[in-house]
């Protein structure tokens, strides 16, 4: 007795130490960037950390809809306007002029370094003669007055292409000098988010603010809205619905269990006692994996519930043993080298998890084998001592035992069901394979086709497409950058693509840089070509001495770099488009409206440009997944043989691994037909979950094929294994209900998974076994 | 294409007969009519021709003599305008609504901005699009406004009302006759203006 309360007391101690620890320890995340692999090569690991902190993921594309057009271009003026001033933003572009005074004056003083039109015929007398006669122009024009206090100082005209570049190409219909939509039913504007797309917190924050500068525009009227969308939008919808759906699913499961085992035993002790190892198994899996990764992502939380559909097995085991005869710890001691031997193979099937490199794998890895190693412990130690004396669970129905014998019968369903499985895959018109990566994100379909559509009427780049120009040093980048614009403009011009976002248009190489100031003639030599030029131009005298002097400074200017625009906009962009990286330097640039992904990635090789390459951000990722799962598949086919191999030295038999290991591997099999007849292709997720399948249908067939003593203890047995699976189905049959993809490929594949192990490993089992004794 | 035939001849058809009325109605007005804003206005808009010849003078401080343009100004109700300068060079302007189509041909660009970005542009539309759709009240909305002068000989003096206005454009004036204009000059405020003559031979 006084154990008992012993061991009661040492596990509440240490229960409660547990949840103290998982209450003020413990990091939930919930951004999909954690769960993502630091990738392998450099190109690869840039990658990702673009995806995580890169310019594309931090752009918003935002539209005002529900007004007439000139209610939407007033809207958009001063939304834009009141969004500037929240400082959540880099950039707000609504087609209002997006460069500030400042950053305009920065770029007139640095025009003749920033320009790509200072070359050495530039000064001739020709050349300034068409630049004059072009200003002439100008002044005719009605468009005059905006220009012409930039002529004096410039007249080459070096300060209005800058400009030029930095509008870029030609964006969006504008109305009242706002971006829109080509029929004028939304008013378009993008931002670029100082905080990550990832960071959802932030982000979150950020679309409450949005949501609330727009509810206070004044005069708005009532009819309009804003939509949002973006990374950003879709990260704080993920973790949304993983937190939502994280809620539901464990309480739906946890509901569905306590209720079934209620009903299947009659019995609140009962029930009372099995949370024990189940609640000890998920807070120590959660300390494990929070101590290990520094954090646990709210998928692995989710996943949780999951062991309460495996773990739970192990007090029912006991439970289904205990009988009038034996007391628990007895019962216990008897079932344990059986129950051991489940362990073993199970946590061997996790453990491979954990060597996939993948980190969500490898944190559902971990998390499932102190889970499972912790309640199988408890349920041995603890459980077994907690079990009050008399307790003896309600009688089984005896008719279970020769329902069992007749399914053996029907031992040929099972190859004829593998064959069966087998022409179904063959002819299936679902790939075997999933390689998008896209199909596993949570965004809702009505959410991904807002934001293609606003990509669409924006030209934003749609965080696919990118070239990646590199090199050790800025400069080299830069250079290289020089290198392929004119090629650049060519696959622009070619349709090829639509648009492109490069560095070196905005910031030119030092040597560039110093190339232009060479060509900058000398003070006198500009006066005599310029008088030259002037002559029979009605412009008035001396009106071109701010020129004279702006070249005569501009000879001895210092270089221009990312530093001298810091902290402005033109520098939020720079930074954006130039980074460094662990000593390595990338220029990204985002393409826009690409064509034909296949053939510019042909062009772009063909250039042999050094260190400038074509990537499919997508295509990327997916050979990423489509590589981890290949690992992850090698990994499960190896786990396999080792579990063959621990079962045939822990059952000190190979026959006897026939009947425990052909039902599992053939369930399998039914598995993949039967979740590719469900319409769905396999994706690395599916794949892990096999290990989970194969640990489940190991337990069944090591407990089927237990020899008995007497035709109750036998009956007793099955009827424990039919609650073990009818859980381990409800709880995952739960899971397969989820939005979240990735949930919903592991409940589905282990719902049926588990249902057709015990089903084959029932009409299996080995009879001989079982009337012998 | 199919129906740009029979639609122009439409349209030129149309035109005479209202030119044909207007005149037989300004004929009859004359004594009666008292000389206001609004009946110039709707006279401008009855007289308004089709496309208008013009030859435009600009003054600016940057230059020692004025520069000088030819060209055509179209009129299409409701809202579309053309500037197509023809000589010494060719550059178009359409204006559409709130967009202007801006085609060079020296410059090699055509390319679509938006009026807004333009205020200048803007002010000028504006009082063109108000005088000539007769909307006075538009105009006398945006523009405090002048006229003087008699129904034979007038001056039609417009200043933008809102200091935004003001800073673009600080007066445009029209002379003219009858529904007819002869002059359009347009000031800035840093004194700089151009005047455009519209020439009297080219109707048609």
């Amino acid at each position: 007795m006084s154990r008992r309360f012993g061991v009661m007391g040492l596990w509440t101690l240490a229960m409660v130490c547990g949840l103290w620890l998982a209450a003020t320890q413990v990091s939930v995340h919930s951004e999909l960037a954690d769960l993502l692999p630091e990738g392998t090569t450099a190109t690869q690991r840039l990658l990702l950390t673009q995806v995580r902190t890169g310019v594309a993921g931090r752009l918003m594309l935002l539209a005002i809809e529900g007004g007439d057009p000139d209610d939407l271009a007033q809207a958009s003026q001063e939304f834009g306007t009141r969004l500037r001033a929240t400082g959540h933003f880099n950039i707000i572009g609504n087609g209002a002029q997006a460069l500030s005074k400042q950053d305009q004056e920065l770029l007139f003083r640095s025009r003749y370094l920033l320009s790509r039109q200072v070359t050495p015929e530039a000064f001739s007398v020709e050349s300034l003669r068409q630049s004059l006669e072009q200003r002439l122009d100008d002044l005719r024009s009605p468009l005059a007055s905006m220009i012409k206090e930039t002529i004096p100082g410039d007249p080459t005209g070096a300060f209005l292409g800058i400009l030029k570049d930095w509008a870029g190409q030609e964006g969006p219909a504008k109305h009242r000098g706002v971006w829109m939509s080509e029929d004028h039913t939304k008013a378009l504007l993008v931002a670029e988010t100082r905080a990550t797309g990832f960071d959802a917190d932030a982000q979150a924050t950020i679309q409450q603010d949005i949501r609330k500068t727009f509810e206070a525009l004044p005069g708005r009227s009532a009819s309009l809205r804003v939509v949002m969308s973006g990374p950003g939008v879709f990260a704080v919808e993920i973790k949304q619905t993983i937190e939502a759906e994280i809620w539901w699913l464990s309480t739906a499961a946890s509901t569905l269990v306590v209720l079934f085992l209620y009903a299947s035993y009659r019995s609140v002790t009962l029930v009372l006692l099995s949370v024990i190892p189940l609640s000890t198994g998920i807070v120590a899996g959660v300390l494990a994996v929070n101590s290990w990764f520094g954090f646990i992502h709210g998928i692995t939380l989710g996943f949780g519930i999951t062991l309460l559909g495996i773990v739970d097995d192990y007090p029912i085991h006991l439970f289904s043993h205990l009988n009038v005869r034996g007391s628990a710890p007895a019962v216990i001691r008897a079932i344990w080298p059986t129950m051991r031997l489940g362990v073993l193979t199970t946590v061997i099937g996790f453990s491979s998890l954990l060597l996939s490199g993948f980190p969500a794998l490898a944190q559902l890895g971990l998390f499932a084998v102190v889970g499972l190693v912790t309640a199988a412990l408890v349920t041995r130690y603890v459980l077994s001592v907690c079990v009050p004396p008399a307790f003896i669970p309600r009688d089984v129905p005896q008719k279970i035992v020769p329902a069992v014998a007749q399914l053996t019968r029907a031992k040929w369903l099972v190859p004829g069901a593998v064959v069966l499985a087998t022409f179904m895959l063959l002819w299936s018109d679902t790939p075997l394979w999933q390689t998008d990566l896209a199909s596993l994100s949570p965004v809702s379909d009505a959410r991904k086709r807002l934001d293609e559509q606003l990509r669409q009427d924006l030209g934003a780049p749609d965080v696919r497409d990118l070239l990646v120009i590199e090199g050790p040093t800025a400069e080299d980048v830069l250079q290289r950058g020089e290198a392929v614009i004119s090629q650049l403009e060519q696959l622009r011009t070619g349709e090829m693509v639509a648009g492109y976002d490069l560095v070196s248009s905005y910031l030119p190489s030092r040597r560039s840089q110093q190339a232009r100031q060479q060509v900058l003639p000398e003070r006198s030599v500009l006066e005599h070509n310029l008088q030259t030029a002037l002559s029979g131009l009605p412009f008035a005298p001396g009106l071109f001495t701010p020129f004279l002097d702006a070249i005569d400074a501009a000879r001895t200017q210092p270089m221009i770099d990312r530093d001298t625009f810091k902290s402005t906009a033109v520098g939020m962009k720079l930074g954006s488009l130039l980074i460094e990286q662990q000593g390595q330097w990338s220029a990204v640039v985002p393409l826009r409206g690409v064509a034909d992904r296949a053939r510019l990635a042909e062009i772009v090789a063909g250039w042999h440009a050094p260190g400038v390459a074509y990537v499919d951000l997508k295509e990327e990722s997916n050979l990423l997944m489509t590589a981890y799962r290949d690992r992850t598949l090698a990994i499960v086919a190896w786990g396999l043989l080792v579990i063959a191999v621990v079962l045939a030295v822990g059952l000190k038999s190979i026959s006897v691994l026939r009947p425990v290991l052909l039902p599992m591997m053939s369930a399998l099999v039914v598995v993949v037909a039967l979740v590719n007849a469900a319409g769905e292709s396999l994706s690395l997720f599916h794949v892990a979950t096999f290990l989970l399948v194969i640990g489940l249908g190991l337990d069944y067939a090591l407990f089927l094929n237990r020899p008995e003593g007497t035709g109750e203890e036998r009956a007793r047995t099955l009827y424990g294994l039919l609650v073990c699976s009818a859980t381990t189905i409800l709880v995952f049959g739960v899971l397969a209900c989820s939005a979240i993809p990735v949930l919903h490929a592991i409940g589905l594949t282990a719902a049926i998974g588990s249902f057709c192990c015990l089903l084959f490993a029932g009409m299996m089992a080995d009879e001989g076994a079982h009337a012998e004794a | 294409m199919i129906f740009g035939r029979p639609l122009r001849k439409a349209i030129t058809g149309i035109s005479f007969l209202l030119l044909l009325g207007s005149g037989a109605l300004a004929a009859v007005d004359v004594p009666t009519a008292p000389w206001t804003i609004d009946g110039l206005v709707a006279l401008l808009k009855e007289q308004r021709e089709p496309s208008m010849r013009f030859e435009e003078a600009t003054y600016s401080s940057l230059l020692t003599e004025p520069l000088k343009v030819r060209g055509l100004l179209r009129f299409t109700p409701p809202a579309t305008m053309e500037k197509a300068i023809t000589e010494p060079f060719r550059e178009r302007y359409v204006i559409d609504g709130d967009r202007v189509l801006f085609e060079s041909e020296r410059k090699g660009i055509k390319r679509s901005i938006s009026l807004e970005d333009y205020p200048a542009l803007r002010s000028f539309v504006d009082a063109f699009r108000a005088s000539f759709t007769g909307d006075a009240a538009r105009l006398q909305k945006v523009y405090d406004v002048t006229l003087e002068g008699t129904r034979r000989q007038w001056t039609f003096l417009l200043r933008p009302r809102e200091a935004g206005g003001q800073s673009m454009v600080d007066y445009i004036l029209f002379t003219g006759s009858e529904g007819r204009v002869a002059t359009i000059a347009i000031r800035l405020p840093d004194g700089d203006r151009s005047v455009m003559t519209v020439l009297r031979e080219s109707t048609r």
